[in-house]
């Protein structure tokens, strides 16, 4: 039966729906941090995972890291590595908010740089939405090729 | 998906992951040395941070901050929400908060070169908000920042120039 196979022809474009949508994510979020790498370090600290002598390289590392995520997956180079960060770095984000949601602390998410609101039980939905989307990327896409070979 | 069909997918990005890391490691501190407002690499100081912002900022009071707005040497900054600042605000605020300070940095300087004063203020005796923005700003390098505590309220009650909307 054909019908059987429905949903298939719509994966490879939901995929790149994705992969353009933690591109766009990720670049909006790498940029806003390099702009001010001293007000991420001190969201970092605040965080109260890392010990100190870590903070800064984080600070400077992980924006970089979020910019060449969202370069790779736009350009479909290095796409599956790309969504495996991708995954791997929205579930350390999950893990670092739900410690400090269950410590009780109030400070700002650092997200999306220094504008970002303090965390809440939203963001770590966001974070698992995230992933999922990652996940998703990493094993579905099909890369630009899909379309246009 | 069984393990034959994953596993085939999941070896490349590991591989394509390591060099995406070590890429993005060699720009992040190649960029971060050649920045003017770079960080050093390892020399993250909690200490100093705490000392930083337990600092004491100077406080001022309403005849003060008055005197200085008639003399126009001064620059009120609101550090509530956007919502109460448009409700109402010291005339000419700007509305700061905490959160925000980072963005406005580079214009407030500015404006410290030529010799302006900066007067934080929110709403209530207890409320934190206009010291967390002092804080905020100092950490950024602007220089004589004061705090009118109870801000708002007193500015108010005394009847001095206010004015409503988002300027």
């Amino acid at each position: 039966m054909k019908l059987r196979n429905f949903p298939r022809p719509f994966i490879p474009p939901f995929a790149l729906i994705c992969r353009l949508t933690l591109a766009i994510i990720f670049f909006y979020a790498g940029i806003e941090k390099i702009i001010n790498p001293r007000d991420f370090a001190v969201a970092i600290y605040n965080y109260q995972l890392l010990p100190d002598c870590t903070i800064n390289l984080s600070a400077i590392f992980l924006p970089w890291l979020e910019v060449l995520i969202a370069v790779s997956l736009v350009s479909g180079i290095y796409t599956r590595g790309a969504a495996l960060l991708s995954a791997l770095l929205f579930l350390t984000f999950a893990t670092a908010l739900t410690i400090n949601l269950v410590r009780g602390l109030d400070i700002s998410c650092g997200c999306f740089g220094a504008s970002s609101g303090n965390i809440s039980w939203f963001y770590l939905a966001r974070d698992l939405s995230l992933f999922c989307l990652s996940v998703f990327v990493l094993i579905y896409d099909r890369g630009w090729r899909y379309f246009f070979a | 998906m069984t393990q034959d069909n994953l596993s085939p997918k999941l070896y490349p990005a590991f591989r394509e992951g390591i060099i995406i890391l070590a890429v993005a490691l060699f720009i992040a501190v190649v960029f971060n040395s050649l920045r003017f407002n770079g960080i050093p690499l390892f020399g993250f100081s909690s200490a100093a941070l705490i000392k930083e912002q337990q600092a004491k900022i100077p406080e001022i009071s309403l005849w003060e901050a008055y005197d200085l707005y008639l003399k126009n040497k001064v620059i009120f900054i609101d550090a509530r929400d956007p919502l109460s600042f448009k409700d109402g605000h010291i005339i000419g605020a700007i509305n700061i908060y905490p959160d925000e300070a980072s963005l406005h940095a580079s214009s407030l300087k500015i404006k410290a070169d030529q010799g302006f004063i900066f007067i934080t203020y929110c709403d209530g005796p207890q409320c934190p908000l206009s010291k967390e923005t002092a804080h905020a700003l100092i950490l950024r390098g602007i220089p004589t920042v004061k705090i009118l505590v109870n801000g708002w309220g007193i500015w108010l009650k005394a009847g001095y120039p206010v004015s409503k909307g988002k300027k």
